[in-house]
């Protein structure tokens, strides 16, 4: 078994669920911090795997050039509410595969919370980004969803409104709500659906109509420089 | 020259700051005890103001809005309490869940204000100096997303421009499908353009030996004798702080029965250690321009 | 002791079948040699470099050798390969990895695993050499192109490379951020030894001081001598690399004249005072007629004001003039002048805050942009890629107009038939300059607008490039350039203006522009204005020394 594997167990197995444990025992409200460490801890494996792996250059400028588009997808399109930031994740999810996934996705959310301001929120939202991209690759991978621009539309649409946007809300949940039963929580959910929706539109907008002429470009890039083989150049 | 430049604080080594607002803001977010987050307030919207000038001001007034809207909000979904203070669609509307909103919207706009001073003085050269070493891989990757930003954002005008001056792209009057797709189209070029330029940078990389050797980090801050001092300061305090909390020292509950722990006797030493570290930036600041203020009279 | 001794070496890419990007090409590169590689794009010279640093060198097959220092370059470990040979390559943006200057400088001795006490010895020392201290602590992406492809310079120069292999590294900076680059080179090779390996355009900064030069065409070497005796080589084949020489060797030769050829324009002066002692008896050409007044102006600009920001200072500050219909007019002037921000004041893409812009004889204004831009006006970019949108260029000329016979038309007017069905990420600087004109061609225009159209494209490229051109022209289009270029503004415009300090200062006919400006002028006009006037290009000086010769004689 792979170290990062084992990292990834350990910390699914005995670190995540101890951080919990000793929450809990936590006195006063700290439910923010916890699930900040949580979000933290979750990174770690994904983080180890990467460096682990000693990516060549090409494949890293590559993950950086989807990252940096992550921040980019916020600003370029001139219309407020459509934000294409979650295509690009799932794109590069999708291309190179749920651990690659996710360090753009993770990458993507701190590099923008560079330009755009860090806060509390930025654990989560490099979690939550990152899976994003884990969810995209897992679903495409080897096949097993065909890589049709309106499946991939379909499937990002969903994973949105059904999962990465309720994880964002969550840590909104967990730093402004002050009781956890759904009558409290719910209304912070249902704010958060609109924005989902449409953050699920625009995903799925940008991959029905370009999902496979953007990976086609990522293709291009593996295939005319050898950029993600384990031997290019010499 | 930019505040934060001339600010004693962000000149001290990356460990300091990050020591520091993870403990502002760790310690913030266990504590829901009115006199500490009040005490926490006072000291954020102090440092962040002498870091931002007037334009901190403007974003502390800003956040006003939104801490009232929390506090008012939060009885609305939490009905529990005592003191009924009026029904609200049939519902009471609680004292006690009024005050405990008003303690997590101040928790909150404190955490923000915080993270703002964060944003301000650890740059990411800083953020590099301390993980560099650490992750160095997602570090170089980051400083990568870092420098692509900026280029791609400057790229974007250029590419609608150009298309603008063939008759492509959006004209103002378009529709809301035309502009979203014309913007793709752009978003689309911009991504080709980019991936065949980290074909050269990854090129540049190579040239200069990028993955032959175990990958050093250069740093350009030494951790100098002060910024120990200053880490361990910090530390005891910190100790003195987590040991409060765990002692129940800073309990405080509001829903359904307000109990708030009160800040005598032996707690006073633990809120005192939670004001000194808080505070340290803002000394910092001002010991520096006393200091500065001497040496120049005295030339 | 040679540094690089390469023996016979041949090499195709892995996707060309068989067809030899480099044919059995031998020749030594001595230690401290300072060596000039020219050739026209396509002539192997790229493939040629990336092979004397084999981490760069693309797949394919290969045969020969190559030494460097009498061993095989590829037993070379990776580690003292990119300590030992530096290359710095054409783009200044893509090669910087970080987003700060002082951690670019130490990129490559992080690489190699150097601590901390060499790194700020060596980073320090770097920033004082190149003059970069005051620069030190910016972020990147506030630089200027000249600025950082310094920068990339100094950060190989970090590692203390024996050799430096510059692929045209000036080719995207403005002439005089060109000429402080190279200056820059050739005092690392004068003062540090430095073996310097480099291929350029501009071959008039570099040939007076380069101690070889070797000439490519198709994969092989054609010439291989002192720079001074290169030019009669060239000029004895007939080889169109000849177009490329610097100023003085063409009017030498091309006047037909014997004996010592001038590389500089000092040495071009004194050659021209030697042969004619007593001066010229025919000084100038005939006069150029003024293009005729056709009535209305294509294009007027009057008092036009601009500025980016409320608080920022005015870029274009009362920008005034008049182009004549079917006239090729170009703008020069220095870098940051407002000359592109002009081009796109009239694109409409930012707007002056006050002053009249009129397209025949319109205000800007009244057009609706979908008029505007079909069969009106239209505008290369800088930069001809910010076009390309799709994966081959026939797709991308389709976008623009659906009718294949007139895609084709225009695909031959612009001399890109072949390349149809390339990517437009795969053509050379050159070819995407065309392909991009194509594109801007389809929407028809009659008045068409170049964003420095001859940046980084070699000396065949721009009178490849000026053909097109004049055969627009022929067809009723008028043309305004902005440009650097004054050797192209000069042999090409009908009217040449000068852009400083926010306005449009002088506007006159190539000859009397350049014959009376004694800096900012041509190399010919420079070399000869002491014996002729108004002689700017290398065909006015070699008329009128035929001309003076023959009344000699």
């Amino acid at each position: 078994m792979k170290k990062s594997q084992i990292v990834m167990f350990v910390m699914l197995l005995a670190v995540i669920p101890a951080t919990l444990l000793l929450g809990m025992r936590l006195p006063g409200r700290s439910y923010y911090l916890l699930s900040a460490v949580v979000a933290l801890e979750i990174l770690v494996p994904f983080f180890m795997a990467f460096e682990g792996r000693r990516p060549r250059p090409r494949e890293l400028v590559t993950v950086a050039v989807m990252a940096a588009l992550v921040t980019i997808a916020r600003v370029a399109v001139p219309l407020p509410s459509f934000k294409p930031t979650f295509a690009v994740i799932m794109l590069a999810g999708i291309a190179f595969g749920p651990e690659t996934g996710f360090i753009v996705g993770a990458l993507g959310a701190l590099g923008s919370d560079f330009f755009y301001g860090q806060g509390p929120f930025t654990p989560w939202q490099m979690m939550a980004y990152g899976m994003a991209g884990v969810l995209s690759g897992l679903g495409f991978a080897e096949g097993r969803l065909a890589r049709k621009n309106w499946v991939m539309g379909v499937y990002c649409f969903v994973c949105t409104v059904l999962f990465i946007g309720p994880l964002l809300d969550t840590s909104t949940v967990t730093i402004i709500a002050t009781k956890f039963t759904w009558e409290n929580m719910l209304p912070i959910y249902l704010s958060g659906f609109p924005v989902n929706v449409m953050q699920g539109l625009c995903s799925f907008i940008t991959l029905f109509f370009f999902g496979n002429a953007i990976l086609e470009k990522l293709e291009r890039v593996k295939t005319q420089y050898g950029m993600m083989e384990s031997e290019d150049g010499i | 020259m930019k505040k934060e430049e001339n600010d004693a604080f962000s000149q001290c080594h990356p460990a300091v700051g990050f020591f520091f607002f993870v403990g502002a803001i760790g310690l913030g977010a266990m504590i829901l005890h009115p006199l500490y987050i009040l005490a926490s307030g006072l000291f954020a919207v102090t440092y962040y103001c002498l870091l931002r000038g007037t334009r901190g001001l403007k974003t502390v007034a800003l956040s006003v809005p939104v801490f009232l809207l929390l506090t008012f909000a939060n009885p609305l979904v939490n009905h529990d309490g005592q003191r009924v203070l009026t029904y609200v669609f049939g519902r009471p509307y609680t004292y006690e869940a009024l005050v405990y909103g008003m303690a997590i919207a101040g928790m909150l706009i404190v955490m923000l204000l915080w993270a703002g001073c964060y944003n301000a003085v650890m740059t990411s050269d800083k953020f590099m100096t301390l993980f560099g070493g650490v992750i160095p891989t997602i570090s170089l990757l980051l400083l990568m997303v870092l420098r692509l930003v900026p280029n791609m954002i400057r790229k974007v005008a250029q590419l609608a421009g150009a298309r603008k001056c063939i008759g492509r792209g959006a004209a103002d009057n378009a529709t809301k499908k035309e502009k979203a797709l014309d913007s793709l189209n752009v978003l689309s070029a911009l991504m080709t353009w980019a991936l065949e330029g980290g074909v050269i940078t990854a090129d540049s990389m190579k040239a200069r030996g990028y993955g032959t050797e175990k990958r050093s980090s250069f740093r350009m801050q030494k951790m100098k004798s002060s910024d120990i001092i200053l880490l361990s300061v910090m530390a005891v305090l910190a100790a003195a702080i987590v040991r409060l909390i765990a002692g129940g020292g800073t309990a405080a509950d509001y829903t359904p029965i307000m109990r708030i722990t009160p800040v005598t006797g032996e707690h006073l030493a633990g809120f005192a250690a939670y004001c000194v570290f808080l505070s340290l930036p803002t000394v910092l600041y001002i010991k520096e321009a006393v200091q500065w203020r001497i040496s120049r009279s005295g030339i | 002791m040679a540094h690089f001794e390469i023996r016979d070496l041949s090499f195709s890419y892995a996707s060309a079948k068989g067809k030899l990007s480099l044919d059995s090409v031998s020749f030594d590169i001595q230690r401290g040699e300072y060596l000039v590689l020219c050739g026209r794009s396509g002539s192997g010279k790229t493939t040629l470099l990336k092979q004397l640093k084999p981490v760069l060198a693309p797949a394919g097959k290969r045969g020969g050798e190559i030494l460097f220092n009498s061993a095989p370059i590829r037993a070379l470990s990776e580690r003292d390969q990119a300590a030992k040979i530096g290359y710095v390559m054409q783009n200044p943006d893509d090669q910087i990895v970080t987003d700060k200057v002082w951690h670019e400088l130490a990129f490559g001795l992080e690489s190699l695993g150097c601590d901390q006490k060499t790194m700020r010895a060596r980073v320090a020392e770097m920033a004082c050499y190149f003059g970069i201290q005051d620069w030190f602590h910016r972020d990147v992406a506030n630089l200027s192109g000249g600025q950082k492809q310094l920068l990339n310079l100094a950060s190989i120069m970090a590692m203390q490379p024996e050799v430096l292999i510059l692929d045209e590294p000036t080719s995207q900076l403005d002439p005089i951020a060109a000429s402080d680059f190279l200056n820059t080179v050739r005092k690392i090779n004068l003062e540090l030894g430095t073996t310097v390996i480099i291929t350029e355009h501009r071959l008039e900064d570099i040939f007076p001081h380069a101690d070889r030069a070797v000439v490519m065409d198709e994969g092989r070497v054609i010439a291989d001598d002192v720079p001074r005796s290169i030019g009669k080589l060239l000029f004895e084949q007939r080889n169109p690399m000849f177009t490329a020489m610097p100023t003085p060797v063409r009017v030498f030769y091309g006047a037909g004249a014997e004996g010592k050829c001038p590389l500089t324009v000092r040495e071009g002066r004194t050659w021209l005072s030697e042969t004619f002692p007593n001066g010229a008896k025919t000084k100038s050409l005939p006069e150029e007629k003024d293009p005729a007044e056709t009535g209305e102006p294509a294009l007027t600009m009057k008092e036009l004001w601009f500025r980016y920001e409320k608080d920022s200072p005015d870029i274009m500050r009362g920008v005034s003039a008049e182009v004549p219909t079917g006239s090729l007019y170009a703008i020069v002037g220095g870098n940051g002048a407002g000359k592109s921000t002009t081009l796109k004041a009239i694109c409409g893409i930012n707007r002056p805050y006050r002053g009249k812009i009129k397209v025949f004889g319109r205000p800007v204004e009244k057009y609706k942009s979908s008029e505007l831009f079909s069969r009106c006006l239209a505008m290369l970019p800088q930069d001809p890629k910010s076009l390309f949108v799709k994966r081959s260029v026939r797709e991308d000329l389709s976008e623009m107009n659906a009718d294949r016979d007139r895609v084709q038309e225009i695909a031959e007017l612009c001399r890109i038939v072949p390349l149809l069905d390339s990517h437009p990420y795969d053509l050379s600087g050159g070819e995407q300059q065309r392909a991009a004109l194509a594109k801007v061609l389809l929407t028809e225009p009659r008045l068409l607008l170049l964003d420095e159209p001859t940046k980084g494209i070699d000396s065949f490229f721009k009178e490849t490039f000026a053909g097109i051109l004049s055969e627009l022209k022929r067809k009723g289009v008028t043309v305004v350039m902005v440009s650097h270029d004054v050797e192209f503004c000069a042999r090409y415009a009908d009217m040449v203006s000068m852009f400083f300090d926010g306005q449009i200062l002088t506007t006159d006919t190539p000859r009397r522009f350049f014959g009376s400006n004694s800096f900012y002028t041509t190399a010919a006009n420079r070399m000869s204005r002491h014996v002729f006037s108004q002689a700017v290009t290398a065909e006015d000086v070699i008329a009128l020394y035929g001309a003076n010769r023959e009344a000699l004689a």
